[in-house]
């Protein structure tokens, strides 16, 4: 047991950047998702078949491969194009988990858009309200219902998702776990880190059963 | 009511046309309406009387004609239509976007189906437009929502969701909703068709009591005796035309035409 005192505060480390790509993909990841929603719902051609090629793509290809992509894909083009830009580490599984977050959030917030009844936006408009106002006050309130139960999977499959950083050497719990089963030839550490996904993604599924029932004060 | 002249009328629409792609809805449309009275338009179902309400209150653009509300003109036709097939362009021309806004501000639409704000309360359901779009104080028009409840005999909802209201009480915050802005014509779209047979009479009695109080009013509506009751003006459409129109006595006993007769004998027999 006294193995779990020297593993524990290693694995916390792991964790508190495991809670960083989560916290940090969610905050840029669903704003970027409505705004792709709504371009993807725009009557320019040339706006949505762009967008519709981008969510393709990002849900057509591993997040492995993205995540892979984009930091080496950036530093072979500062490296080789003369581009005076590169990213680390971090801000690169940041950057691919947003993209490619936001694809999979806009696809369930434009379903969620696309199924609100056309008769609230008539009766807003009879009401005179302009287009901000009523997306704003009648149609995304209606829409957050909707999508809650959706992004809920999303966002737990992105707590387990962010073992795939170790991909670009980033050390997350899973990462630092791996490298604790090899000097401790033993899989207790990974039994460990399971237990930190387990338990982050039990609070997750309480919090948003709570949600859900916060919002079910209108059908 | 606070017209000057009289007689000018306040809705005057004519030779509106509209068609959905080869379907023409709409064939030729012409009458109008003064202030404080009550138009009631009947018509069997898919006669077009959906469309003329859209058309007015701009849900929908016409393809033809004149229409002018409370002096403004929203629509007028364009030299095309006066040349024929021969000229080219649109054949009708809106007014700017200002003036079409303060036109819509002075129409109210009652829908067949109410399309309430379910995640708003009834109070906030009334209060939301006055508010963001009028500017009003939120406490002023919360009085007004709360006085207006009480005239639809709904004291003591302000704080129910639509959900947990009958379909008759839906309706008649809805009526509220549209009474809050003020407007100067209340439009209704088969105001009980989605309603319990039971619950049509209190929706039906508001409106009575709206005709009562002069409110400009267009109602479609397929309940006869209502509209030969509330109306001083009645339509019958078929077919995208006005087929008759007049006093409630004249289209409901004098008129001898045949597919209004036709129309009307399905309603006696039930
Ligand atoms: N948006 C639309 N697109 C195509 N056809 C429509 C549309 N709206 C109405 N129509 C058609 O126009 C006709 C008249 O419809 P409507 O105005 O709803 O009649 P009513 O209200 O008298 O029943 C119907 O044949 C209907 O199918
Ligand atoms: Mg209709």
């Amino acid at each position: 047991m006294s193995d779990l005192s020297n593993l524990l505060p290693i694995l916390w480390g792991g964790f508190c950047t495991t809670l960083a790509i989560f916290g940090l993909t969610l905050l840029f990841s669903i704003p970027l998702g409505l705004l792709i929603a709504v371009l993807k719902m725009s009557k320019w051609r040339v706006v949505r078949y762009p967008v519709s090629f981008y969510i393709s793509v990002m849900r057509g290809t591993p997040l492995l491969l993205q995540i892979v992509a984009i930091y080496f894909g950036s530093y072979y083009l500062s490296e080789y194009a003369g581009v005076d830009f590169s990213f680390d580490r971090f801000p690169a599984v940041i950057v691919a988990f947003s993209i490619n977050y936001a694809a999979y959030f806009a696809e369930i917030f434009r379903g969620g858009i696309q199924s609100i009844p056309k008769g609230q936006y008539e009766a807003a408009y009879m009401l005179g309200m302009t287009r901000t106002q009523t997306f704003f006050r009648i149609i995304l309130p209606q829409v957050v219902k909707r999508v809650v139960p959706a992004s809920a999977n999303e966002v737990i499959t992105l707590v387990k998702d962010t073992s795939l950083a170790q991909v670009i050497a980033v050390t997350e719990l899973f990462a630092l776990a791996k490298k604790q089963q090899a000097a401790y030839a033993s899989i207790y550490p990974l039994f460990v880190a399971g237990v930190f996904y387990y338990v982050a993604n039990l609070l997750l599924s309480v919090l948003f059963a709570y949600v859900e029932r916060k919002l079910n004060y209108y059908k | 009511m606070e017209n000057m002249n009289e007689s000018a009328p306040i809705l005057k629409v004519e030779h509106v046309k509209k068609s959905f792609g080869d379907l023409h809805v709409l064939k030729d449309i012409s009458f109008d309406l003064k202030a404080g009275e009550v138009l009631s338009i009947i018509g069997p179902s898919g006669s077009g009387k959906s469309t003329l309400l859209r058309c007015l209150t701009q849900l929908e653009t016409v393809d033809g004609g004149f229409v002018q509300v409370d002096g403004k003109d929203m629509v007028v036709p364009t030299l095309r239509q006066a040349q024929g097939p021969l000229g080219s362009g649109p054949a009708v021309k809106y007014a700017p976007a200002k003036t079409l806004r303060e036109i819509r501000l002075s129409t109210g639409l009652v829908f067949q189906n109410f399309n309430l704000f379910p995640h708003l309360t009834v109070l906030q359901n009334i209060c939301l437009a006055p508010v963001r779009v009028l500017g009003d104080e939120r406490k002023d028009a919360r009085a007004m929502g709360r006085f207006l409840l009480k005239r639809m005999g709904l004291e003591g909802k302000e704080n129910s969701y639509p959900c947990e209201l009958s379909g008759g009480q839906q309706q008649r915050v809805s009526i509220a909703r549209a009474l809050a802005m003020n407007p100067k014509i209340l439009f209704f779209d088969e105001p009980t068709s989605a309603l319990d047979p039971e619950l049509t009479g209190e929706v039906l009695k508001i409106i009575k009591k709206l005709a009562e109080d002069k409110m400009t009013m267009v109602i479609v509506t397929h309940e006869m005796a209502f509209a030969r009751d509330v109306a001083d003006k009645v339509i019958f459409m078929d077919g995208g035309v006005i087929v008759e129109q007049g006093t409630p006595d004249h289209v409901f006993r004098e008129s001898g035409n045949e597919r209004l007769a036709q129309f009307l004998s399905r309603f006696s027999k039930a």
